[in-house]
């Protein structure tokens, strides 16, 4: 570890990672201890579940400068593969999650297949299309394939989707304070998320993603394949895009065709910008942040979109940055003042 | 243009049509192995995107082109830089996010062989290449800087390095001095005349005369999308055809001049 931080070029930036990441799992370490209400803990797991996908996107985007819309399909497709193959096979969520995650990378793969030879907006375009064509599907679906009890299951779940397909079987464990379990779980599972694409990002893997955000002719002419790459970074998002997925679905024991709709695919994009894109902290800090301003925001009901569209806005025009580009930024700045008075 | 020796790189009719235009037309050129081609021609002769072509960021319209020995033809151009074909580009391409040191560490990781999986580390033997080419070029100091803050010349010689970095057997430069004050011309050079003498074949396209002549020890000159002149350095300003749509009667009587000088120096 030592020894990858020594050899890199932007020396300071990798100490002051691990600085923040070690704060980060002792505030992380220290929530439940603070936060007593089940309700707000409920919040933060919610935050740390999109700061995951959040992070996700921002590898696809900010770092790959892949414009995908895709991510909430394959959040959905992990949240419904987990959940299906409990409720059909009654396997252990235990297993069903990581399951789950592992077939969102070959369906990441055939989508990708299909919009990565596009490039820019086209990719945006045809990916928004293949999650709005999962969601149509899905709700569409009338088919009984299941009778329960005189009632009716589509194979996909319908309009209703899945519920009581097991769970973290955290409440005859830790009974009043299940819900801490529950934390420690999504909170592995971010955790998980968040130093894999840390590692990623150090790797010639992410050298090549930045390069061909960069200048994709010039990185093809230097020998790196944009398309390869480009699948290369949407198996590995989907993978932890489809493991949050599965934590989500078995956290709230339900998922449904809502994971679909525009707001969440919204929230996800806010919380990248007002972050910072391509910044590594910034999709964490942007999605606490967002989940904080959601509570007021969740009170003008279906007003929520419009407010996460006004805050998008907001930043793009004044602060593109982000929350943490524009600390790096104040912070260089400080630093190259302070270089110039010595 | 035959020759006995084995060309390293043929092209044989090679055309680039968009839509009506052909901004290269019928373009059959070998380029021998340790030689400088240089390649001028007024704006929009088709020089650069002779250069596209050949190195795989444009298909060919009609044609063929082979590199030692092999079919290169509709090969990608990730492909064409593993088999040993580098360029430089007009306008100074940079992955300008990233610092020098990165700028180099991807050619140098991604340019020799094709990589299926990039891995977690940057090759050790990359890692080296890096160094030295950024020792060539003399960039050695500034490999902490970001490329996107690098002036003109810095960036030419960014781009050189990237170029030499995937160890090329040739290398194209488009407009290697194109904006740059007479020193920073002869120490591009210089440069290039020691990846010359390195055994690195080239082809550059330059409109700075004294220079591409100097360098090139064979030269052809477009228009049109074809090859209008091939021969000699020294034959460029006598050619009529050449002095006609390109030089002008004073730039060609200035080489003149120029080539008589150090003949008799």
């Amino acid at each position: 570890m030592v020894n990858f931080i020594k050899d890199r070029s932007s020396r300071w930036t990798l100490p002051a990672d691990a600085w923040i990441g070690l704060l980060v799992i002792i505030i992380a370490v220290a929530v439940p201890f603070v936060i007593q209400s089940r309700y707000l803990l409920g919040e933060v797991i919610l935050a740390l579940i999109w700061a995951g996908v959040a992070s996700q996107w921002n590898l696809l985007f900010g770092y790959a400068g892949v414009f995908s819309l895709a991510p909430m399909a394959f959040f959905a497709f992990g949240a419904y593969a987990t959940a299906m193959l409990s409720y059909y096979l009654g396997w252990s969520v235990w297993l069903s999650i990581p399951a789950g995650a592992i077939v969102s990378i070959p369906f990441s793969l055939i989508i990708g297949l299909a919009c990565l030879r596009l490039e820019g907006v086209y990719v945006a375009l045809l990916t928004f299309a293949v999650a709005q064509m999962m969601y149509l599907l899905i709700v569409t679906d009338t088919g009984c394939f299941q009778q329960i009890g005189g009632s009716c299951v589509q194979f996909t779940g319908g309009a209703t989707g899945f519920s009581d397909f097991g769970d973290f079987g955290m409440r005859p464990l830790l009974h009043q304070y299940w819900m801490i379990g529950n934390y420690a779980v999504v909170c592995c599972g971010a955790f998980l998320t968040m130093l894999v694409s840390w590692i990623v990002i150090r790797s010639p893997m992410g050298l090549a993603f930045r390069a061909i955000r960069d200048n994709p002719g010039y990185a093809m002419a230097r020998g790196v394949n944009r398309f390869r790459t480009h699948l290369l970074v949407f198996g590995i998002s989907a993978f932890f895009i489809g493991l949050l997925g599965g934590l989500y679905a078995v956290h709230f024991q339900a998922i449904g065709p809502t994971v679909f709709s525009l707001s969440q695919l919204l929230f996800v994009i806010a919380s990248v910008v007002v972050g910072g894109v391509g910044s590594f902290w910034g999709p964490l800090l942007g999605a606490v942040v967002l989940t904080g301003a959601d509570e007021f925001l969740s009170d003008f009901g279906e007003y929520r979109s419009l407010g996460l569209g006004l805050i998008i806005t907001a930043f793009v025009v004044f602060l593109p940055r982000g929350l943490v580009g524009e600390i790096v930024h104040l912070f260089a700045l400080w630093r190259r003042k302070r270089q110039s008075h010595v | 243009m035959s020759s006995l020796a084995e060309a390293l790189l043929s092209c044989r009719q090679v055309s680039r049509y968009f839509g009506s235009l052909a901004a290269v037309k019928d373009v059959s050129l070998d380029v021998m192995p340790g030689e400088v081609l240089g390649i001028g021609g007024p704006n929009g002769a088709g020089k650069s995107t002779l250069f596209d072509v050949i190195t795989g960021l444009v298909p060919a319209s009609a044609g063929s082109i082979s590199f030692a020995g092999r079919s290169i033809s509709g090969k990608g151009a990730d492909e064409i830089c593993h088999a040993g074909v580098a360029r430089t580009f007009q306008l100074n391409a940079a992955f300008e996010h990233l610092s020098v040191q990165e700028n180099i560490e991807v050619a140098a990781h991604f340019g020799s062989t094709a990589r299926i999986f990039p891995g977690f580390r940057v090759a050790a033997s990359a890692r080296a290449a890096a160094a030295e080419s950024l020792e060539t070029v003399g960039l050695i100091g500034k490999s902490a800087q970001r490329a996107g803050a690098l002036p003109v010349f810095d960036r030419k010689l960014l781009m050189i390095a990237g170029a030499i970095v995937t160890k090329p057997k040739i290398l194209f430069l488009d407009e290697p001095v194109g904006g740059l004050n007479r020193d920073e011309i002869d120490l591009i050079q210089a440069l290039i005349e020691r990846l010359r003498t390195s055994g690195m074949t080239i082809v550059v396209i330059e409109h700075v005369m004294r220079f591409l002549l100097t360098l090139s020890s064979r030269v052809i000159i477009m228009h049109h999308g074809e090859i209008i002149f091939e021969g000699l350095p020294g034959q460029v300003a006598e050619d009529r055809t050449v002095v006609d749509i390109y030089l002008g009667q004073g730039a060609a009587q200035r080489l003149r001049a120029h080539f008589s000088d150090t003949q008799h120096a």
